[in-house]
């Protein structure tokens, strides 16, 4: 919790409707089984190659949500940020999910994250609550579809 | 365990599918590989506890992921999710069996689809809904 009174700065301001960077987002048969295991997923379509191509499919499908893992690599920022926040605990306060196409284990997804609103509210439990809001819009390389549009609201502390 | 793909024309007003989820540590474990969200408030004890929480909590993207699991299913493979929505309103603490839920709020036919409403999201066993959302599939 931030010791002062935060109102939302000009710099935090003019972030709202600016955009992220692309990141990438890998789509592997190991990414879309893990997720079935967790999830509990038993249709074949999304794990079984031969069921997949029986339904004329090019690859194990991924259920709708998943949308691959961002590409890791030592020391890089887990997310970027589109301003200086006062607050270090970050809630997940919600999501939405459009799947608009099948995804496919080997699809490389490229994703742009919009900063859609941004608020710093009273809160009973925490004093002080800054809420945000964004868009992100996931493109799959290979033939430039938008596959799914996620939109996501972070709480912080 | 899985509820069966439905039909718009047989799928009625009031309806509702459940599922129950374990969130055992393992569950959580394999969550955290899956998303890669490695947060140790959802899987090592004393983290949890250091943190003023009871317990180690179920992530709530996974509470996320299951409403879309109970859409998929009802949606089959002839149907399509459309949308889904939660809201992560409280924690629901490790080790507690959990019921997703998707209930049939409206049918309606948009631009050629048929398309089917639900309030659906996660509740405990006394019945709180700890994430609450809407839902909207298309049915053959």
């Amino acid at each position: 919790m931030a010791d002062e009174v935060m109102e939302l700065t000009p710099e935090m301001k003019a972030a709202i409707g600016k955009s992220t960077d692309t990141t990438t987002y890998e789509v592997t048969s190991l990414g879309i089984r893990t997720f079935c295991r967790a999830v509990g997923y038993e249709n074949p379509l999304y794990f079984d190659d031969e069921a997949a191509s029986k339904a004329g499919h090019p690859a194990i499908i991924a259920p709708p949500g998943y949308l691959g893992m961002p590409v890791w690599a030592p020391g890089a920022a887990r997310r970027q940020e589109l301003f200086k926040s006062p607050f270090t605990r970050n809630l997940n306060g919600g999501t939405a999910v459009e799947p608009l196409e099948h995804v496919y284990a080997g699809d490389v997804l490229e994703a742009v994250t919009t900063l859609t609103n941004l608020d710093i509210l009273p809160s009973k439990a925490y004093g002080q609550l800054m809420v945000r809001r964004s868009e992100t819009i996931y493109t799959r390389k290979s033939d430039g579809k938008v596959v799914a549009k996620t939109r996501g609201t972070s709480l912080s502390y | 365990m899985a509820v069966d793909a439905q039909t718009y024309d047989k799928i009625e007003v009031g309806q509702e599918f459940t599922l129950e989820e374990a969130t055992d540590s393992q569950r959580l474990v394999i969550w955290a590989a899956a998303s890669g969200d490695f947060y140790q408030i959802h899987y090592d004890d004393n983290f949890a506890k250091n943190n003023k929480l009871p317990d180690i909590i179920v992530h709530g993207a996974l509470k996320g992921m299951w409403v879309g699991k109970i859409l998929d299913q009802i949606a089959g493979t002839d149907g399509w999710v459309k949308e889904w929505d939660v809201a992560y309103r409280s924690m629901d603490i490790a080790r507690e069996p959990i019921t997703v839920f998707a209930k049939v709020t409206g049918k309606r036919e948009e631009n050629g689809e048929k398309l089917v409403d639900f309030e659906c999201g996660t509740r405990k066993t006394d019945g709180t809904v700890t994430t609450p959302g809407t839902g909207t599939v298309r049915l053959p």
